[in-house]
């Protein structure tokens, strides 16, 4: 098993352009040490049609008054002023710019931590799609899709990290492979419990424990 | 007059049937919307049965038709999807509840 760096195409080096805006670097700071309330505060906003601090004040009381909560608030309703396109750029960004954040405080070496990576095993084929972020521990290597939704989980999605994880097991090498959804267990659940893919073996990670990532794995089961 | 948290829910849950009817429209999404409103149901209706009588404070009232103030006007399916998951948090976070149930 080794890691790779994907070739950027097209699709890429736009995105690498929204992964770049500081929007997304300053929404993940904030949101690497959110409380549950305040993640789910984020989340709304960022799905919001409202633009008036005060509605979401008054929605968010148990967020309020706050310092971090305020600079959430003030940031989600940046990424929400976007249109429908780059918003979900955004969102899908600063799912990835946390997990990388969570996952540098558990890294041995800061360049443990890549992103963008593809998995590659001998004798097979190489994957589509790179995994979002990978923890590249040796022995005990981590791969992990992001989310913004439970809907993105696909069944494409779920058969490729589990195709990832049984041809690290055939190479006898450790691989601990995830989904981090910034959305509630239950609708994860609802969406697992709604597909033949396989994804018992897939650790999942969503936004009542994203911290998990940052502490170890036991508090994100499969 | 003061409401009790069974009414706050019992706004809650109509709020999220109509976010249901909306997100229907993206067909391919059907089963998981339809289970998802139904595990919503269940999760909210759970909260009334242990608390439906009592009294629901200013701001948790104030906190819970703000959100379902901002379902109404929710107008893409594709949102209203992503509505489905964090509506029902914002009434159980409003509620004094765990996110996530």
């Amino acid at each position: 098993m080794r890691f790779q760096d994907a070739a950027p195409d097209a699709r890429a080096i736009v995105y690498a352009g929204v992964q770049r805006d500081p929007l997304v670097a300053r929404l993940a700071e904030l949101l690497e040490r959110a409380t549950p309330p305040q993640s789910v505060l984020a989340r709304a906003v960022m799905n919001g049609e409202r633009a008036d601090p005060d509605v979401w004040r008054t929605m968010v009381p148990a967020c309020f008054p706050d310092e971090r909560s305020e600079a959430i608030l003030a940031a989600a309703l940046e990424v929400a002023d976007h249109g429908d396109q780059v918003r979900n750029q955004l969102r899908g960004a600063i799912v990835e710019a946390v997990t990388e954040r969570l996952l540098r405080r558990r890294a041995a070496s800061s360049g443990d931590v890549r992103r963008e990576r593809r998995v590659l095993f001998d004798g097979v084929r190489s994957e589509i799609h790179p995994y979002d972020v990978t923890l590249e521990t040796p022995g005990a290597a981590e791969a992990y899709d992001c989310k913004w939704g439970a809907r993105g989980i696909s069944a494409d999605v779920l058969h490729q990290l589990d195709d990832a994880r049984r041809h690290a097991d055939d190479e006898e090498q450790g691989l601990v492979v995830g989904l981090v959804v910034f959305d509630t267990r239950l609708a994860c659940d609802v969406r697992l419990d709604g597909t033949s893919a396989p994804h018992e073996g897939i650790r999942l990670i969503t936004i009542e424990r994203l911290g998990a990532l940052a502490e170890g794995l036991a508090g994100a089961p499969p | 007059m003061t409401e009790t948290v069974g009414e706050l829910v019992a706004a809650a849950i109509e709020a999220t049937d109509a976010l249901g009817l909306l997100a229907e429209d993206v067909e391919d999404e059907w089963t998981f919307v339809t289970d998802l409103v139904a595990a919503q149901r269940a999760r909210l209706g759970a909260i009334a049965d242990r608390r439906g009588e009592e009294s629901a404070t200013d701001s948790a009232a104030a906190a819970v038709a703000s959100a379902a103030d901002e379902t109404h006007l929710i107008a893409d399916p594709h949102r209203a999807i992503d509505w489905l998951s964090t509506f029902p948090d914002l009434v159980a976070i409003a509620l004094g509840e765990p996110v996530g149930g």
